[in-house]
């Protein structure tokens, strides 16, 4: 019988290069989410209005009689308003469990004792949620662009309104990284994806809700800061170089949504340890 | 000489005794739980905004003027009332705290030791939805009141304290009736917030704002119909919902709510009944 050494031994297989656990993290949360049907329905839905604008842009571009359908800059902006509704779906349901799953399960420790640092191990998690917004807000407003290219045969449109394209990817952006920082936020704090859930709809609307108390009672929207999904919507005017919809500096929208961001990096910095050192 | 042993075994409670021990197991664990911070959060913010509006009015700040005519206390209340409770208020708190009954105790694995008690598998719904019911009254009403005594001047007291008594009332059915529905909803599916959501803030506010019968599928059309103060227009949506607005008659929003209440409540406590719950390892 033959008796094998159990001294130590150096890993002999590969090393991943440093800074690429993310990958990893992201890889394997996407694959599990990607399975659910229910969440490709839901991906296929959000994808309804685009077929809607889609045949909008070809019955104005083909037929003389519609051409009041021809879309226009503020067609792109509403469409970004439109999708914020799947935007919220989405988050709720890829990023409720991201991090309330992993303190469930008391996983955190699991993964902290690898090779991966917490700065890693939040990037992937926000790679996940990234990639699935990316899919719901920039990827429909850049092919309904590409669709109006292809429809009016000619880049006439596009030449004239050359500020879409950057507009959509800086404001998909915005969107983006403050749904998925305060997302992540949350999840962090709970270890329960329903509880998160609800506070994070608890946040978008109580907020609103609050603003439109404030704003029907004194029939001023100067306090729009006081809503972050108000405060994305002044910015995004700004971005796509609309009248602004609000009676808010702009500068302040911006710093509000940067002050949500801010606070939610904090709170992930705080939130996801290995080990909680209670004192 | 050898002692009888007792050979009876004690009855087992009924459906309402059973109902009642969950209720008082419950509100306790609803009562002092994190999710009072939420509660206390999301009624605490009227009550802060109340205040605030009162100090506005104290230093005679020009906030609460519109074209130079000041805001009466009467009506900021109502707006309160519409935007912040009859809206968001009441479908939120009945999504978090309906959809979670069941599915609570299910994630944290203790359903077990509810569902081996000698009581009806119905008696343990019905006694979380009694004590969600109880809670959220205590928590809820009483921020109405504060922001009620705060935002209206003492002498519209009188004028308007028949208001403050039917907004009460409503809050407390919508509560009850949202509450029934998301327990339903708890007890049903695997994933019941974002279904929960779906409906209290996708499918109601834009059904209620069309013209047809789909507004008869919600709770709000029938909530909302019971509101005494007028709605304020803060939208695209509110402008439509007050074109096609057709109030139903008092009894039969109130029919149809009573109806909501117990057809959801009977179909939630036989899911319950009937489902098999499958705990994750």
């Amino acid at each position: 019988m033959p008796i094998h050494d159990q001294g130590y031994r150096r890993y002999q297989g590969d090393r991943a290069a440093a800074g690429r656990a993310w990958q990893v993290i992201a890889q394997a949360g996407v694959r599990g989410i990607i399975s659910q049907r229910k969440f490709l329905f839901l991906l296929l839905l959000a994808w309804a209005p685009f077929i809607v604008r889609a045949v909008q842009v070809y019955l104005a571009a083909n037929f003389q009689q519609a051409s009041f359908l021809a879309p226009r800059a503020d067609t792109f902006r509403e469409f970004m308003d439109q999708q914020g509704v799947f935007v919220f779906f989405v988050t709720i349901y890829v990023g409720a469990g991201l991090i309330a799953a992993d303190r469930r399960a008391n996983a955190l420790q699991l993964y902290l004792s690898k090779p991966l640092t917490r700065f890693e191990y939040v990037a992937g998690k926000m790679a996940i949620l990234f990639l699935f917004l990316l899919l719901v807000t920039w990827a429909p407003a850049i092919s309904l662009l590409v669709v109006q290219i292809a429809f009016a045969g000619s880049f006439t449109f596009f030449l004239a309104h050359l500020f879409l394209l950057p507009a959509i990817t800086l404001f998909a952006l915005v969107q983006i990284l403050l749904a998925a920082t305060t997302m992540l936020a949350l999840s962090s704090m709970s270890k329960s994806s329903r509880f998160v859930g609800i506070m994070y709809a608890g946040v978008m609307f109580f907020t609103s809700a609050l603003f439109n108390a404030v704003r029907g009672i004194t029939r001023s929207s100067g306090l729009a800061w006081i809503s972050p999904s108000a405060a994305l919507e002044q910015l995004g005017d700004v971005i796509f170089r609309l009248p602004p919809r609000y009676d808010l500096p702009p500068f302040v929208a911006g710093l509000t949504v940067l002050g949500l961001i801010a606070v939610s990096v904090l709170i992930l910095e705080r939130r996801v340890r290995g080990v909680e050192v209670v004192t | 000489m050898t002692s009888a042993l007792p050979t009876a075994t004690p009855a087992a409670p009924s459906y309402w005794t059973a109902s009642r021990r969950v209720f008082e197991l419950s509100l306790g664990e609803m009562l002092w739980s994190r999710r009072t911070i939420f509660m206390a959060l999301v009624v605490g913010g009227p009550v802060i905004l109340a205040i605030v509006f009162r100090l506005v009015e104290w230093f005679g700040l020009p906030a609460l003027r519109v074209n130079g005519v000041r805001v009466e206390g009467a009506a900021i209340f109502g707006v309160m009332i519409w935007m912040l409770f009859v809206r968001f208020i009441v479908p939120v708190l009945g999504v978090f705290y309906g959809t979670a009954l069941m599915a609570d105790e299910v994630e944290d694995k203790t359903i077990t030791y509810l569902f081996t008690r000698p009581i009806p598998r119905g008696a343990v719904l019905l006694g979380k939805y009694l004590a969600y019911l109880a809670c959220t009254i205590l928590v809820v009403l009483p921020s109405v009141m504060l922001v009620y005594f705060a935002v209206v001047p003492f002498g519209q007291i009188p004028a308007t304290f028949g208001q403050l008594v039917a907004d009460l009332g409503i809050l407390a059915a919508g509560l009850a009736v949202y509450g029934a529905l998301f327990a339903f909803i708890g007890a049903w599916l695997k994933r019941p917030v974002l279904v929960g959501l779906v409906f209290a803030f996708g499918w109601e506010p834009v059904v209620v704002a069309l013209p047809g019968y789909l507004k008869q599928f919600t709770v709000a059309y029938y909530l909302q119909a019971l509101v005494p103060h007028t709605m304020p227009s803060d939208g695209a949506m509110s402008v439509l919902q007050s074109f096609f607005q057709q109030a139903p008659p008092l009894w039969v929003s109130l029919a149809w709510l009573t109806g909501y209440l117990v057809v959801f409540l009977v179909l939630a406590a036989r899911i319950v009944e009937r489902k098999e719950y499958v705990l994750e390892q």
